[in-house]
């Protein structure tokens, strides 16, 4: 989620604004699957995720960058394009192994592996959480590390933020703005895809009809609630995380535990929970998103002779 | 122009479902056995005929849930969290909260009237978050899909489940709170033309009224239409009620018309009702023909499903996704004629020589 908000937040700082992200997602863990089940190694499915991804995002970046469609529309279409189709070659998919009597199984070694960093992946609660997990997440880290340092300290980072606040004077500038907008899009693309990825391959190690289920979306509103920086999304990813397993936890505990507490709730609907991420990313917008404005040029097309 | 337009469109959705049969060749699936089936189901007899309307009908009113916004301006994607309130709330209208000896008619009404209140309701809580806290409506709309659906699971699970049964569904709605059926064997029920009904209020609305003269203004150029003194919040506001409210109607229609009870999988109506909005150009009467022509593809994809060769219904998905793709690019295209046009226009005009 983090990777997927990263890229988002990159575009959304160029004044592109995607709601697509979530069907690239979806188009990714697909691929991604579909990849390594062929093949049967986990780095080609990692890199065909993050190749749809950037297919898809090349889509958008065409019609709206390109030719000036409305990024929200755009959005929308390729959500509904990634779920038609997502949903549509699975079945077949499954249609075809079943009459192959083949089984749909990624065997574990082929898939990716946790990687368990040695000496700190011992060390007492935190380290298995931390250290203890896929190549990809390590990535991530790195990635956002990067990411922050480019966005603040470097001449990339300021022209990526005049983008997305000036673009005239940008172009004033001898920037070409289309191209580094489009180039932002690609590079969330290939986030988003890469994110789906790690749901499929690596989380569940399968792929299920609409499996992203609006995480899309609430990376969106993290986007939002981070204020437009890397360390607010961070923190935002990790708080949605942590009430996310507070849920799951919550589910299972209130059958096993004596608390009083605990065991009230057993009478609650368990929907209650599930509804509890997307009731949390509404109420930090709701508390977040009018404090700061975003970029000033965030969802406008911007035209050369206009 | 605008006869350019529709040759444009119904050219861009053959383009389109050419393209996905002859994917389908490739894959082994023979495009003229699918073609046939297709017709089969959707427009061959009077049967095949209903079926469409019947498909096209909740399409149509969740269709002008998001033309009605999208043309004011206001980015609903929630079409489908206020069709299930909007179906709950009809549920709960037919089967707990009216006395069984209610008659038909006043019965079905007011079971209409609040699947209808509730879906803009729903609606309104995006608006106002809007208003007050700034939230994107984009977003909010999409979180409050979620937040409905396992909502709606959890009345489901309880108020409004139906007795001596653990799954997640509601009692069976009495008969004659059902909207009545006008064809035996089939399911075309009165709701259909109630949605017609509403699409043509809608198309008077737009075209007549100062109302519809506004929310279009608004749509166009929002900094413009403050300027000259249009009330955009509230006619932002306005739109989102009622278009809501056609979503939450769709929701109730349905439970009423076809269903005849709930589960919380009613159908993917709201997501569908963005592409039929889209493709009818944000037009009531566009989105009238955009939703018949949505309701004949399901109803052909569903009789290719039955039939031997068993193809997945998605396929009719993704042909409405490739339609909408194909609807951008030439809008796309088509805008920037109409700019390069006007410009051009402009210039003559300066230069004197008139447009």
């Amino acid at each position: 989620m983090v990777l997927a908000g990263l890229g988002e937040l990159t575009a959304e700082i160029t004044g592109v604004i995607d709601i697509g992200i979530e069907g690239i997602m979806l188009s990714g863990a697909l691929a991604a699957f579909l990849a390594s089940f062929a093949s049967g190694h986990g780095m080609i499915g990692l890199l065909a995720g993050i190749l749809s991804g950037i297919v898809m995002a090349g889509i958008f970046a065409v019609t709206c960058i390109g030719m000036g469609a409305d990024q929200i529309v755009v959005g929308t279409a390729i959500n509904l394009l990634a779920l038609g189709a997502t949903g549509s070659f699975w079945m077949l998919f499954q249609n075809w192994t079943q009459s192959h009597n083949l089984v749909i199984h990624l065997a574990r070694n082929e898939a990716f592996n946790r990687i368990p960093i040695p000496w700190l992946s011992q060390i007492g609660f935190a380290g298995p959480a931390l250290f203890d997990q896929y190549g990809l997440v390590y990535f991530t880290i790195v990635l956002c590390g990067m990411v922050g340092w480019a966005l603040n300290r470097t001449r990339l980072g300021l022209v990526i933020r005049g983008l997305g606040d000036s673009p005239e004077t940008c172009a004033a500038a001898g920037i070409p703005v289309k191209l580094s907008r489009t180039l932002a899009t690609l590079f969330a693309g290939g986030c988003a895809g890469a994110a789906g990825a790690y749901l499929s391959i690596m989380q569940t190690h399968s792929f299920a009809q609409n499996m992203t289920d609006g995480i899309g979306f609430v990376v969106l509103s993290l986007v939002i609630f981070g204020r437009w920086t890397v360390w607010g999304l961070i923190s935002g990813c990790v708080l949605f995380g942590a009430i996310n397993s507070l849920q799951q936890t919550l589910q299972t505990a209130r059958y096993t535990s004596h608390s009083t507490v605990l065991h009230a709730m057993r009478h609650l609907p368990f929907e209650i929970f599930q509804m509890l991420p997307y009731l949390a990313a509404l109420i930090a917008l709701a508390i977040f998103a009018g404090s700061r404005p975003g970029p000033k040029y965030l969802g406008k097309n911007w035209q050369a002779d206009s | 122009m605008f006869l350019l337009e529709i040759i444009f469109t119904v050219g861009g959705c053959a383009l389109a479902a050419g393209a996905v049969l002859i994917l389908l060749a490739l894959m082994g699936f023979p495009p003229g056995h699918i073609l046939e089936l297709w017709y089969r189901g959707a427009v061959a007899d009077r049967y095949a005929l209903a079926d469409t309307l019947t498909k096209a009908c909740p399409l149509l009113l969740t269709g002008l849930a998001a033309a009605i916004t999208f043309r004011a301006g206001v980015f609903n994607i929630g079409a489908q969290g206020q069709l299930l309130v909007g179906a709950a709330m009809a549920v709960a209208m037919s089967t707990r909260l009216l006395s069984p000896h209610t008659p038909p008619l006043p019965g079905i009404t007011m079971c209409l009237f609040a699947g209808a209140g509730a879906g803009a309701a729903w609606g309104l809580l995006a608006s106002l978050l809007e208003l007050w806290r700034k939230v994107p409506v984009v977003l909010s709309t999409i979180l409050l899909n979620f937040t409905a659906l396992y909502a709606v699971k959890i009345l489901l699970h309880s108020y409004l489940q139906a007795h001596g049964t653990s799954a997640p569904q509601s009692s069976q709605i009495p008969p004659h709170f059902c909207l009545p059926v006008m064809m035996k064997y089939t399911s075309l029920h009165i709701g259909v033309l109630i949605a017609a009904a509403v699409a043509m209020v809608a198309e008077f609305v737009q075209v007549m009224t100062v109302f519809g003269f506004q929310t279009t203004a608004i749509g166009l150029n929002e900094a413009a239409s403050r300027l000259v003194g249009i009330p955009v919040a509230a006619r932002q506001i306005q739109a989102m009620l009622i278009g809501a409210g056609c979503a939450g109607l769709a929701g109730a229609i349905q439970i009423l018309g076809v269903a005849h009870f709930m589960t919380a999988k009613i159908g993917n109506y709201g997501y569908a009702g963005i592409a039929v909005a889209l493709l009818g150009r944000l037009d009531p009467m566009g989105v009238a023909v955009a939703a018949l022509f949505f309701g004949a593809l399901d109803a052909g994809a569903q009789r290719a499903e039955e039939s031997s060769i068993g193809l997945p219904h998605e396929t009719s998905n993704i042909i409405k996704a490739v339609i909408i793709l194909a609807m951008l690019i030439i809008g796309a295209w088509s805008m920037r004629r109409t700019l390069r046009s006007g410009l051009w226009q402009q210039r003559n005009t300066e230069t004197g020589d008139g447009a």
